[in-house]
């Protein structure tokens, strides 16, 4: 993939069917045989290239096709079967299916008869469509199938909302009534909309706020806690556990305790009045099967009435889930809410890798074209390193835990950190460690393209440029660095897709399903290196395949699919196409 | 090239003395240092990886230390030791005498720090010893029995509130404290271990009014209770279980013993058992002899307990039965004979074991020895390690399951050993002989590892013969890791061959076609192309692989076989429909153009399989492909049939070839195209139905004689399985293959390909003869790194390939390869223990494969571009 050919070949193959001209004989007409083309064998090869074609095509369409309209607001259904069920929800999958003769018998006479005439009518065929039926809550299930033979009624309720909210999934509902601070406005109708979609806007800020205060506030002082707790046993452990030292350090933690807590006290009443604030502020809400259902306004993350919404309104719900997908935090185990973590993760991962691995690489390209003495140990090495590329990732994720997470690690907190053990600081996956381990794995990414571009800058210039006097630094730097820099640039863009793309190895050093904090924040030394990541690689293994409830998960799985695809071709194709620029270039100097 | 000093020459027509600026010259001797240093370190740290690799994976091999012997002052038994056990910490040891006295011993000072006794009487009748829980069954001369439980009690006193005594003691030192024994630790903390002796009540073994005295014990104590097995002076054999009830008015609490009586065994009465054993859990009965008969009792029901099946322990007449013992979890007998030999014995399952309860005992592992008689035998507590020690002083150590000699040693006055005990953590071994007790330190760092255990097959415990096991972790306490590489070995193949089956032709044929019928333009779109598909992260891939294919797979498994044959068919039937166009059509198309037309064929070929697939599943295979391969139904033929088609269609184009060549050749050099198109179409259905015609006799004949594609090749479905690990794992290798062959074609020097064309070759002529032989070391190159890449694929098959470490070749059965086993497992792995290790060493493996290849690849691939360049 790597390889810089330049071969310019003006070759166009053509075949050369046709009567060749017999000179010796005229009488007999001497054609190409027509099995000499092996026209067969040809449409093989052709195949073979089409095939692979196709299926690199069918693979995006597939992560596209599911992964686009996974926002896209869906009208919801209400149903009434034959047996008497009501529910409502959205379609989230079609299918139709052979049913069996044991099914058939198993069902009752009616729904029997019902199915037989569908069968008969529809090629041996049932329909039946999967249902997101959401009210988990209520109905302790999120989806359920119905066949079309059971449907008894079907309609689309105008003021039939779908409500998405911070726990058990989606709810599924007409409104009834809506409280606001002791204000109730009966539904469903527009003015009760309006007024709901204020009173939401309140709630949320509302509950914004406690949330920050949570998060944040009691975050820090716990923090603040914890240092003062870990200065004792610092203490202890360089003055002994009877030591002055320690005593003092104690009494200073106890002081700053006693000031925490009455701090903590003020937050613990404010979250208490904002809690109180929006304890009156809820949605009354009938479901399909007519049980009542309250939900507290800011519980609720998202709220529509699917069946009355435009194409603009649409779009506008569409927008605001993109929004909430990239820019917000996960919820429900991450088969909801955003992949903001995950996003920032890969990022900055990526970020530290690069910056480590392109400087690093570059050198060792430079050391081995221009410094080392050619011979069969630089060859060697060379080799070496083109082969480091086609070792198994996870290999490098094996050395990174053992080397860099227990060894390296595992030596740092015994010496920087003795007060936090045995729980590990750097003696675990991180952010830092897992950067070094893809650092290494893409070495070779940016060594050989690097090596390459070096090799390629024609002698002439350098002999040029020693002929004017320049020193051999200033050659490289002035001369041969900028014409080797395409390369370069492209060394360094697929190291970033690589490194994007990787999972195998992050799986061992440091990325984790669930992140509490960023690796950067506005806490002291603000970037953490040490705490463990998420990950979009990551985050697609862990939903689509340890999921406990995949079938909610799986848009979510596919839109992290689009957007890690969408990084790592975009990459790619920036690469490939200043390798393009490059060779083009290259073969100007050359001609 | 040392350019700081101008040439004197230079000087001299210079009108002015030029000089190199200093900051010229420092800058020049940074970067030098700097890019040398920083360039070195890179390299440096990359060759780390390997060394760091081996330097995890070495312990594993190395062997056991023994450390010189140290007497120990006291505690020398006068009578036969019926059992012995350390503390957890190796401070403190009891020994159990026949004579029921437990003396306690420092294993510092060696001194005895208090002596006990299990019985009131003077010299019980027999003693009974259950390892798992250290209770001693007491049997008396009044046919009762006492449990004695001794257990070693660890307290970390209060070291201000406890006087004089702990207080000055310093780091590292004992004394005798409150009856145990105190040792300040490094952290300063005082840690004080003593033992506890609790007997309890007596209680009647049976209800039979003549209360003759036991002559053999044992127990086996479980948390649901305990067994107790015992053989009278009278000949009688019994076992049990003990109830324990409370008496409801005084809350007192009584041990009943429930059970009944065994078969006596037909031995004659003058040759007594030398030992009764409870296996397992308590639910078998082994009696032993000292020739080396033995007779297994299946006492699951106590009640209607039999006798299961009679053994022969030892090989010859001439030995003798010396000692008999258990390793950890009671399962296992340890037989020791006069020649020195010790074989371990469990129970199996046979097919046909032909026994009351379907298990035959097995000796499973068999340690030779040098002819000198085994007087001693002592499993560990915690491992299946067990020492063993012999009549003229020897002792050895031994892992059982991979029967590595850990460690050997000698008492020093070289009388014979009587008694081994290993402490529970297997840091010490204190072997007791005529001159006392001595102890050594031991550190047996690996001892379930070796060579042989690794990779050779493994008899464990209980299985019916030795076997290919990994099996890393279980719920079960007393649970044995295995760690049998070869199963993830294997699974790495199957799934590196599935998938270079699949992909290694698919990317040849396709860089042929792009390097010889494509326009240059179109190549680079297709190669960029195909270049983005190699840069889709593997994540991507195995979600899609489990998530979309392997559903789509198994619900349409009929119309996806059909389409392996179906596509190329139709390809190949397209071609000679293609022959039948006019020739200015045809001329006309050529590069892109000629590979839409010939795409067209392949949705063709799709929507026939998926028509076909159903018909031939109804047809062929009862309807249901699943149940077929399951066994369920169906005869071996159709599937032969299938198996044999692609065979017989090549052997019937090679022999219609062969036979009837020369003569087309002949007759066709008058005929125009059109015929020649006609008549080729024409061979391709008699080729077709000659295929079928072969095809459908093998597999008559070979469903005839009996064989069945199913069990091997083919067999039960699982839905993640080999044949979608091989094709989702074709979008990983097929772009390395493709491209690098690619490359390879494409560099064949153009006057080979003008010479060749000129000379009236044809481009198929040229690819084939000339163009594909001149890379072909390239293009093997290129095979090598894809199934480097192959090899070394984690997330597709960790995704994709259901994990289970089996070892078939079933083309619709799950896998687990090397890499997915490490990305499972080693987040959970403990540092520095075996099952890390173990793991390590599978990177290194997939280190050493890939790299190997790899550098054979690079080799070939150096070698045909100076071929290359030289043409």
């Amino acid at each position: 993939m790597t390889e810089l050919e330049f071969d310019p070949k003006p070759r166009v193959a053509q075949p050369t069917a046709g009567p060749a001209r017999s000179v010796r004989r005229r009488d007999k007409r001497r054609a190409t045989s027509l099995f000499a083309h092996g026209e067969p064998m040809v449409w093989l090869t052709g195949g073979a290239l089409g095939l692979a074609l196709a299926m690199i095509s069918t693979l995006l369409f597939v992560v596209i096709s599911r992964g686009l309209p996974t926002f896209w607001p869906q009208p919801v259904v209400e149903i009434v079967t034959h047996g008497g069920e009501r529910f409502a929800g959205e379609v989230a999958l079609s299918e139709s299916f052979a049913l069996g003769p044991e099914a058939l018998a198993a069902l009752p006479e009616q729904a029997a008869a019902r199915a037989r005439a569908e069968l008969a009518a529809n090629d041996e065929q049932i329909a039946r469509r999967m249902l997101r039926s959401g009210n988990y809550d209520l109905t302790g299930t999120h989806f359920r199938w119905v066949s079309d033979f059971e449907v008894a009624e079907e309609s689309t309720p105008e003021w039939m909302l779908c409500v998405e909210r911070l726990e058990w999934g989606r709810f599924y509902g007409v409104p009834t009534a809506l409280e606001f601070d002791g204000r109730r406005t009966d539904g469903p109708s527009e003015q009760m909309w309006a007024e709901f979609e204020r009173a939401h806007a309140q709630a949320r800020a509302t509950w914004d706020e406690r949330r920050s205060i949570e998060e944040h506030d009691i975050g820090r002082l716990a923090k603040a806690k914890e240092e003062a707790r870990l200065a004792v046993r610092s203490a202890e452990l360089a003055h002994g556990a009877q030591s002055p030292e320690r005593a003092a350090a104690e009494r200073e933690a106890e002081a700053l305790s006693a000031e925490l807590d009455e701090e903590m006290r003020a937050l613990g009443e404010r979250i208490e009045e904002l809690k109180a604030l929006n304890a009156g502020r809820r949605l009354l809400v009938r479901t399909a099967d007519g049980a009542q259902a309250t939900l507290p306004l800011e519980q609720v993350v998202r709220a529509y009435p699917a069946n009355r919404l435009g194409a603009f309104d649409k779009l506008a719900v569409y927008a605001s889930r993109v929004e909430e997908f990239l820019l917000d935090s996960p919820r429900e185990s991450n088969s909801e809410g955003g992949v903001f973590p995950a996003i920032f993760g890969t990022v900055l991962m990526t970020l530290i890798m690069s910056v480590l691995v392109v400087p690093f690489g570059v050198l060792a390209a430079l050391y081995l074209r221009e410094y080392a003495r050619p011979g069969p140990l630089v060859s060697a090495v060379r080799i070496a390193i083109n082969n480091l590329a086609g070792v198994p990732s996870i290999v490098f994720g094996v050395f990174g835990v053992g080397f860099f997470c227990y060894t390296v690690g595992g030596g740092l907190d015994t010496w920087l950190f003795p007060e936090r053990l045995p729980s590990p600081t750097f003696g675990t996956g991180g952010l830092l460690w897992a950067s070094l381990t893809l650092a290494l794995l893409t070495l070779p990414v940016v060594i050989v393209p690097t090596e390459e571009a070096l090799a390629a800058v024609p002698r002439s210039m350098r002999e040029g440029s020693y002929a004017c006097g320049a020193t051999k630094w200033q050659t490289i730097w002035r001369i041969v660095l900028p014409r080797a820099m395409p390369g370069i640039m492209t060394g360094a863009i697929l190291a970033l897709a690589r490194g994007a793309g990787e999972v195998a190895p992050l799986m061992l050093v440091g990325a984790s399903k669930l992140a509490e904090e960023l690796p950067i924040d506005g806490a002291f030394p603000y970037l953490h290196p040490e705490r463990s990541f998420m990950h979009l690689g990551f985050h697609i293994y862990d939903l689509g395949f340890q999921s406990q409830n995949s079938e909610a998960a799986k848009p979510m799985v596919y839109t992290t699919t689009l957007l890690l695809i969408a990084l790592v071709v975009v990459l790619n194709v920036v690469a490939i196409w200043i390798r393009a620029r490059l060779r083009r270039r290259f073969q100007g100097a050359q001609l | 090239m040392d350019t700081s000093q101008p040439s004197p020459s230079l000087r001299k027509r210079g009108r002015r003395e030029r000089k190199t600026r200093r900051s010229v010259l420092v800058a020049e001797r940074v970067a030098r240092t700097a890019i040398s240093l920083g360039g070195g370190l890179t390299i440096a740290t990359v060759s780390l990886i390997c060394v760091f690799l081996a330097w995890v994976v070495i312990p594993l091999f190395g062997a056991a230390t023994l450390s010189p012997a140290r007497s120990l002052a006291g505690g020398r038994a006068s009578e036969p030791i019926v059992a012995c056990a350390t503390d957890e910490y190796a401070s403190l040891m009891w020994v159990l005498e026949r004579s029921g006295r437990v003396s306690v011993l420092r294993l510092d000072t060696g001194a005895t720090l208090e002596t006990l006794s299990v019985s009131e009487q003077a010299q019980p009748a027999a003693l009974g010893f259950d390892a798992a829980s250290n209770v001693v069954a007491v049997g008396t001369s009044d046919g009762a029995v006492r449990l004695a439980t001794l257990s070693f009690a660890v307290s970390y006193p209060d070291t201000a509130g406890s006087g004089e005594v702990l207080s000055t003691l310093r780091p590292e030192e004992r004394t005798p404290f409150a009856g145990g024994l105190a040792e300040r630790l490094a952290d300063g903390q005082v840690r004080c271990v003593r033992l506890e002796l609790s007997i309890s009540e007596p209680f009647e073994l049976g209800t039979g009014a003549a209360k003759s005295p036991p002559r053999l014990l044992d127990l086996n104590v479980t948390e649901a209770g305990a067994t107790v097995a015992a053989l009278f002076e009278d000949g009688r054999l019994t076992v049990g279980a003990l109830k324990r009830t409370t008496n409801m008015m005084t809350g007192a609490e009584t041990l009943r013993f429930r059970g009944g009586d065994l078969p006596a065994p037909n031995a004659p009465q003058s040759e007594q058992p030398i030992a009764l054993r409870l296996l397992g859990a308590g639910d078998n009965v082994l009696l032993v002899w000292r020739d080396g008969r033995g007779v297994r009792y299946d006492a699951r029901e106590l009640r209607s307990a039999t006798a299961a099946e009679s053994l022969e322990l030892l090989q010859s007449a001439d030995v003798e039965l010396t000692r008999v013992g258990a390793a950890l979890g009671e399962r296992t007998v340890l037989v020791g004979d006069s020649k020195g030999g010790v074989g371990a014995w469990f129970r199996t399952r046979p097919e046909q074991a032909g026994t009351v309860d379907g298990a035959r005992m097995a000796r499973g592992h068999w340690f030779a020895g040098d002819g000198v008689a085994v007087t001693a035998v002592a499993p560990s507590a915690t491992s299946r390690s067990f020492a063993v020690g012999r009549a003229d002083g020897r002792f050895e150590l031994y892992f059982l399951t991979s029967e590595k000699q850990l460690a050997e040693g000698r008492t020093p006055d070289g009388s014979a050993v009587d008694a081994l005990c290993l402490s529970p953590r297997e840091d010490a071994l204190l072997v007791h002989s005529a001159g006392g007790w001595s102890a050594h330190q031991l550190a047996s760092h690996h001892p379930e590892a070796s060579v042989t255990a690794l990779l050779r097959p493994v008899w464990y415990e209980n299985y019916e013969q030795p076997e290919h096991v990994w099996q890393s972790s279980s719920g079960a306490d007393d649970f044995e890791a295995k760690f049998g590489l070869m199963p993830l070995v294997f699974g790495t193949l199957k799934a590196t061959f599935y998938s270079l089956l699949f992909g290694v032709p698919l990317a040849l044929l396709a860089a042929i076609f792009s390097s010889e019928y494509l326009a240059p333009r179109t190549r680079v779109a297709v190669k960029s192309t195909i270049e983005i598909m190699a840069s889709l992260p593997s994540v991507v891939l195995g979600f899609l692989a489990g998530n979309v294919v392997a559903p789509l797979v198994q619900n349409s498994l009929a119309a996806v076989l059909a389409s392996f044959y179906c596509v190329p068919i139709a390809l190949l039937l397209g071609a000679r429909l293609w022959q039948l166009a006019p020739q200015g059509l045809v001329l006309r198309l050529v590069s892109w153009q000629r590979l839409l037309v010939i795409t067209l064929a392949l949705p063709l070929g799709l929507l026939t399989a998926s028509v076909l697939g159903p018909w031939i599943e109804d047809v062929a295979f009862g309807g249901s492909l699943e149940g077929w391969l399951d066994m369920q139904h169906g005869g071996a033929a159709p599937g032969w049939f299938l198996l044999l088609l692609p065979v017989a269609a090549i052997g019937a184009t090679f022999a219609i070839a062969r036979l009837g060549g020369g003569w087309v050749r002949r007759v066709s050099q008058h005929w125009s195209r059109a015929r020649c198109a006609q008549f080729d179409l024409l061979r391709f259905c008699a080729t077709g139905v000659c295929a079928c015609l072969f095809a459908a006799l093998a597999a008559a004949l070979l469903s005839a004689a009996g064989l069945d594609p199913r069990g091997s090749l083919l067999d039960t479905y699982a839905q993640r399985n080999a044949l979608v690990v091989g094709f989702i794992m074709g979008f990983a290798i097929i772009p390395i293959i493709y491209t690098l062959s690619e490359d390879a074609l494409s560099s064949v020097p153009e006057q080979l390909r003008q010479a060749s064309l000129g000379a009236g070759a044809t481009p198929w002529q040229t690819a084939l003869r000339v163009i594909v032989p001149t890379a072909a070391s390239g293009l093997f190159s290129a095979v090598m790194v894809g199934l480097g890449r192959a090899v070394g694929e984690t997330m597709i098959v960790l995704m994709a390939a259901g994990n289970t470490p089996i070892m078939d070749w079933n083309v619709f059965s799950g896998f687990r390869t090397l890499s997915a086993n490490i990305a499972v497992e080693l987040p959970e792995a403990v540092e520095g223990d075996t099952h890390y290790r173990t793991l390590f060493l599978a990177a290194l493996a997939l280190f050493a494969m890939t790299f190997v290849v790899n550098t054979g690849a690079e080799l070939v691939r150096q070698r045909f571009r100076r071929r290359a360049y030289q043409l």
